[in-house]
């Protein structure tokens, strides 16, 4: 159970993280399909090469409301109505899981669900957030709707559990799934559908134990799309082209954002960075626990210090890794700065026996 | 019986890379230690900033380890292994530095497991397992490497 799960969970995200063209054909039949089930005529489909286009052109011979902000997208009539048909189907659904079923129904909760949720969190989620030029929360209502999330969890009940749905919501749910697997994110108005094509390029890495992934590439955009439009991410976290092509020590001076800064650091290397940059050395100390092995502790910047110590075990290389912590910038000895990281005082961490 | 990281691997089915010693036996050590981005500190150096609740679910370590911490991008455990019936842990622990993952006490030698660190033995105590953390502008950050 627990394999078939983890199966149907990879299927899925397979699906949500695809870079192929998009199926028009089958994501224009099942979005209609879903227009005719909230009492609408099939709409005019109207393709874009990517999120940021889909949020500002309107599509030819479309009046829209001063309301339909794309900030507003989930309080839009027809992402309401879609996002509430939605949520009744889940309703239905959640009532065909019997008792005997409870256990399994929490298990693919746990491994199909909830990963797949943070996966997409973690990968389509930041094209779509950078397409509303937002690095703050919006209101996401009408992506969860879209999310594989809820459409796998369901559709492994009915796959690996023997959980019965009726004719009418196994149709439904095959819409939601359709509509998933065939193209990128949908934009509804009446009479018309605004929809993306799916990214050219999309690089990830795994970052949990349910297969989880998040953004990661170190030489090139994570995420592009085919009108060049493109986002670059560091394990994980959103960062300006520069951190990925061209991370010099003089761009992380102007760099305000503490978290690019580390991002763009930790891609030129610490040691390096602290040489590049010629950091003034504040002290050093023979690293306790770590025999031949020096604690440096240098001034960053305002309020903030670094100690670059060497790990205790050796690479594969045979070389032992060396690494920068950030650290107040009021410690001015070594040792009372490694203490630091541990919540240790110097006294205590000069205790330390032995470092692997 | 000579504990290595051999034998440990072998117990707790956790591979180890292959670049480390694998047969010399693992030094065990009367007191702070750290293995990479975690530390174990016997419980009386830090008595007076971590408390164990009075009613902790204490459970105890089976033969194959206990997962402690996983690095980054589905990256290694620090496994926390055992012979059964010797060691047991919990999780219900009050830091006043919010760094304590939990307390382990062991009444033979435990290990501590790592497949890039190798591995580092605890003497029979109670210990404090404490991640490590960065300062961030005005916050700090766990590390996780």
């Amino acid at each position: 159970m627990r394999r078939e799960a983890a199966e149907i969970r990879e299927e899925w995200l397979g699906r949500a993280l695809s870079t192929l063209p998009a199926d028009r054909p089958a994501a224009e039949a099942a979005i209609s399909g879903l227009y005719h089930l909230i009492g609408l005529a099939p709409p005019r489909f109207h393709w874009v090469s990517s999120p940021v286009t889909a949020l500002t052109t309107v599509p030819p011979g479309i009046r829209t409301r001063p309301s339909e902000t794309a900030d507003r997208v989930s309080a839009w009539p027809l992402p309401s109505q879609f996002s509430s048909l939605m949520r009744q189907l889940c309703l239905a659904l959640d009532a065909q899981v019997r008792w005997g079923h409870q256990s399994m129904d929490r298990l693919i909760r746990q491994k199909v669900r909830s990963p797949l949720a943070l996966s997409t969190e973690g990968s389509l989620r930041m094209p779509l957030l950078a397409a509303h030029d937002s690095r703050h929360r919006f209101q996401s209502t009408w992506y969860d709707t879209q999310c594989v999330s809820w459409i796998a969890h369901y559709d492994a009940l009915r796959r690996a559990a023997g959980v019965l749905f009726t004719p009418e919501q196994n149709r439904q749910l095959d819409l939601w799934a359709a509509v998933a697997r065939s193209g990128g994110w949908w934009w509804p108005r009446e009479g018309a559908c605004v929809i993306s094509e799916r990214p050219v390029t999309m690089r990830t890495e795994v970052c949990g134990d349910d297969g989880e992934v998040r953004l990661h590439s170190a030489d090139s955009p994570a995420v592009r799309y085919a009108d060049g439009w493109d986002v670059h991410a560091w394990h994980g976290t959103r960062v300006p082209s520069w951190v990925i092509t061209d991370p010099s020590v003089q761009r992380i001076g102007r760099e305000a954002n503490v978290e690019v800064r580390r991002c763009a650091i930790e891609h030129i290397g610490w040691a390096s960075y602290i040489d590049q940059a010629g950091l003034r050395l504040v002290a050093s100390a023979p690293d306790p626990g770590n025999p031949g092995s020096e604690l440096r502790l240098y001034d960053m910047r305002r309020e903030t210090r670094v100690l670059l110590a060497v790990n205790g075990s050796v690479e594969r290389d045979g070389q032992r890794r060396r690494y920068g912590l950030t650290v107040p910038g009021f410690l001015d000895d070594p040792i009372a700065a490694a203490g630091w990281t541990y919540g240790l005082s110097a006294e205590q961490y000069s205790l330390l026996l032995r470092r692997t | 019986m000579t504990v290595t990281l051999a034998s440990l691997s072998q117990q707790t089915g956790l591979a180890v890379l292959d670049h480390l010693e694998r047969s010399a036996s693992i030094p065990v050590v009367h007191g702070l230690q750290a293995q990479g981005d975690l530390i174990v500190i016997p419980l009386p150096v830090i008595a007076s900033s971590v408390k164990v609740w009075p009613d902790s679910h204490w459970k105890d370590v089976p033969g194959e380890g206990v997962e402690l911490l996983r690095g980054a991008a589905g990256g290694n455990p620090h496994t926390l292994v055992a012979d059964p019936g010797t060691c047991r842990w919990t999780t219900h622990v009050l830091d006043s530095d919010q760094l304590a993952i939990g307390v382990f006490e062991t009444s033979a030698v435990a290990y501590l497991l790592h497949p890039e660190h190798g591995a580092t033995g605890c003497p029979p105590g109670t210990y404090v397992i404490r991640r490590q953390r960065e300062h961030e502008g005005q916050r700090a950050r766990l590390v996780a490497d």
